[in-house]
């Protein structure tokens, strides 16, 4: 609608000011979104990644990350019967000192020939000895720990022999061992934690979960199921506060085209007696107004997404321990904000002019 | 003379109720006919805008009926009245009211698109029409950079581009000195005589009457006579002889609009009689 174009070109300040107001908020509420989506692609990246689509913990243990599973001793023969594959890990939540700093990461133990370690590897090669450990790369390079180093497990010394790609996070990292050596690490010679089991071809997972379900002391769950539960686990601590960020940026970027368009309004509120003196109906000065706010919106919209995918590229660049993954429903949800601001915001100001009577034109 | 354009009979209209109540317009009947100039004057805050607002089917009538081109306008539903509005009515105020981020063009032809013409034909008859007003060098001008009177002209046009029965205007040379005044004064002339329009003027300024066919003096909401009447010597306002402020001549008896208007013309005479 040209009027609407115009009555912003009028003013461009304001007109610019307002497109990077909504472009920052729509920026926020991707950064957050995808930053949250990352989290739950770190979260689940250990099990996605390894094999396996059920998952045998201790009784009552439903998810990876929470708490410290040792299984019984039985568990790891009966599920290899019937021909199924099983991975099993030794593995534990440990606080490392790296050169004075304290830094939690997950520590796995695993058999090479079983499988369970890292799935790619940016340098070096996976442990051939107990005293041998491969770090995740960007922990690594964060606390500037070169292959070779010798690194501190639980008060023994480990020599890094690879770094592995994909195991960063901002909340844990992951960093692998033998299974043996976790073993003496934590003292418990032949434990296991968990096995991640492949049932054989032509049988499906929840019937194996079902069967493994019956031994004694064990948990069986879906390998999906449990990342499920280590979502809800991190995201009970992360997903609220930042969905509530979300939610205010969402406002503040309707605040911000709101009052745009408020003034605009109010400024020509005249303009608007005219029109309707003249004869225009209110729904054509609505869709004045309304164009206004999705010309502003629009362009913000679209700017915020350029925006938070050059600050997720630096964001990534600089603190690599962070993945900001911006998902087209995201980008979607994004714009889709973008509109819902434009349409709460023109909401006031389309009542202002509803309430405008036309003969008050004639009086000053 | 010919059938009317344009018909109010009656008209009333009651602000508030109780004792707040204030009977603006009282019982007040008028027909234009095709090509007539009625120039409606009267004392502030005796009911002129709201008698014009009225015909312009802006405000609604409290009794009275209202017709135009033999439709009864004032018993049409309010979901009506904007198109009647669109295309029965030009509207010019005294203080122009042009759409400031539009061009004088746009300014015009958007008015036209409302009644439903398409852009590009709606901005060739908004060019034409500024065109005959004299204003084809300032089509693409923002109001901001027009003069009065061209705003004005501009407003006429924007007035006239629906054809319209009738032109309703207030004041409108109010804001204009008084050359440029009577510029428009012969634009909204032509627009009766020319075009056959009704053109009705609500102002206070005396010089219009030479060109109005019919003046009409409002006072408390009713029409009355004019011969009650005198002219202020010095701003050349009507003013009602009853209670205004005289000063005696040497045949005649002048009557002010106030006591200041009278004080400057004794003053004046003062100096003519004794210069220093
Ligand atoms: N919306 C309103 N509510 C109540 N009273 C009103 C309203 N509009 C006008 N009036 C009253 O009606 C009377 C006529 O007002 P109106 O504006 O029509 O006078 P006017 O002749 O145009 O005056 P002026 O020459 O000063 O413009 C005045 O007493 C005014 O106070
Ligand atoms: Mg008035």
């Amino acid at each position: 609608m040209a009027l609407a174009r115009h009555n912003l070109a009028q003013d461009w300040a304001r007109l610019t000011l307002s497109v990077v107001g909504v472009a920052l908020a729509v920026m926020l509420i991707l950064l957050l979104s995808g930053f949250l989506s990352g989290m739950y692609i770190q979260i689940a990246a250990y099990l996605t990644n390894t094999p396996g689509s059920v998952v045998v913990a201790q009784d009552e243990v439903r998810n990876l990350l929470g708490v410290s599973s040792l299984l019984p001793l039985g568990a790891t023969a009966a599920a290899r019967t019937g021909g199924s594959r099983v991975i099993p890990i030794l593995s534990q939540f440990v606080i490392l000192d790296l050169h004075g700093k304290k830094q939690p990461v997950y520590l796995v133990g695993y058999d090479r020939k079983e499988g369970g370690g890292p799935w790619r590897l940016a340098a070096g090669a996976e442990p051939r000895t107990s005293y041998e450990v491969v770090f995740d790369r960007v922990l690594a390079s964060r606390h500037n720990i070169a292959l070779g180093e010798q690194v501190e497990i639980m008060d023994r010394d480990f020599t890094v022999v690879g770094l592995s790609d994909g195991t960063s996070s901002w909340m844990t990292s992951f960093v692998f061992v033998r299974k043996a050596a976790v073993e003496r690490l934590l003292r418990v010679p032949g434990g296991t934690s968990f096995l991640l089991v492949t049932p054989p071809a032509r049988t499906r997972p929840e019937v194996l979960r079902d069967r493994l379900s019956r031994v004694p002391g064990v948990e069986a769950l879906l390998k999906r199921d449990m990342i499920a539960n280590d979502a809800a686990l991190f995201g009970k601590v992360f997903s609220a506060p930042i969905r509530l960020m979300v939610l205010i940026a969402f406002f503040v970027g309707t605040l911000v085209v709101g009052l745009v368009i408020y003034t605009a309004t109010i400024e020509r509120q005249r303009e608007y007696g005219v029109l309707k003196a003249i004869g225009a109906r209110n729904g054509l000065l609505y869709r004045t107004v309304l164009a206004q706010a999705l010309i502003i919106t629009g362009l913000g919209s679209l700017g915020g997404v350029a925006l938070a995918f050059a600050a997720a590229r630096l964001i990534m660049v600089l603190r690599p321990q962070f993945l900001v993954v911006l998902e087209p429903p995201a980008i979607g949800w994004a714009l889709l904000s973008g509109l819902g601001m434009a349409l709460l915001a023109a909401l006031i100001p389309v009542r202002t002019i509803a309430r405008l009577a036309p003969a008050d034109v004639f009086r000053r | 003379m010919s059938e009317p354009l344009f018909v109010a009979e009656a008209l009333t209209k009651r602000y508030g109720s109780g004792a707040a109540e204030v009977v603006a317009v009282r019982d007040v009947s008028l027909s234009v006919a095709p090509g007539e100039i009625v120039l409606i004057m009267g004392p502030s805050g005796s009911g002129k805008t709201t008698l014009l607002l009225m015909l312009g089917a802006l405000l609604r009538p409290t009794a009275g009926k209202l017709w135009v081109r033999s439709t009864l306008v004032s018993g049409l539903p309010e979901r009506k009245l904007p198109d009647v509005r669109l295309r029965q009515f030009g509207f010019v105020f005294q203080d122009f009211n042009l759409l400031s981020a539009l061009s004088a063009l746009e300014n015009v032809a958007v008015v036209a698109e409302l009644a439903g013409i398409g852009g590009g034909q709606a901005r060739k008859r908004a060019a034409h029409l500024l065109g005959e007003l004299g204003l084809g060098a300032r089509l693409h001008f923002l109001p901001e950079k027009l003069s009065g009177g061209e705003k004005q002209r501009v407003a006429l046009a924007r007035a006239l581009i629906n054809d319209p029965a009738v032109v309703l205007a207030d004041e409108p040379t109010a804001n204009l000195d008084s050359k440029i005044g009577r510029e428009i004064m012969r634009l909204l002339q032509r627009v009766a005589r020319e075009q056959g329009r009704g053109v009705v003027i609500v102002s206070h300024d005396q010089r219009l009457k030479e060109t109005a066919d019919r003046v009409l003096w409002l006072e408390d909401g009713q029409f009355k006579a004019m011969v009650t009447m005198a002219v202020d010597p010095v701003c050349g306002m009507a003013v009602e002889r009853e209670g205004a402020p005289t000063a005696e001549g040497k045949d005649q008896t002048y009557f002010f609009c106030s006591r200041g208007c009278r004080d400057e013309f004794l003053a004046e005479r003062l100096e003519a009689v004794a210069p220093r």
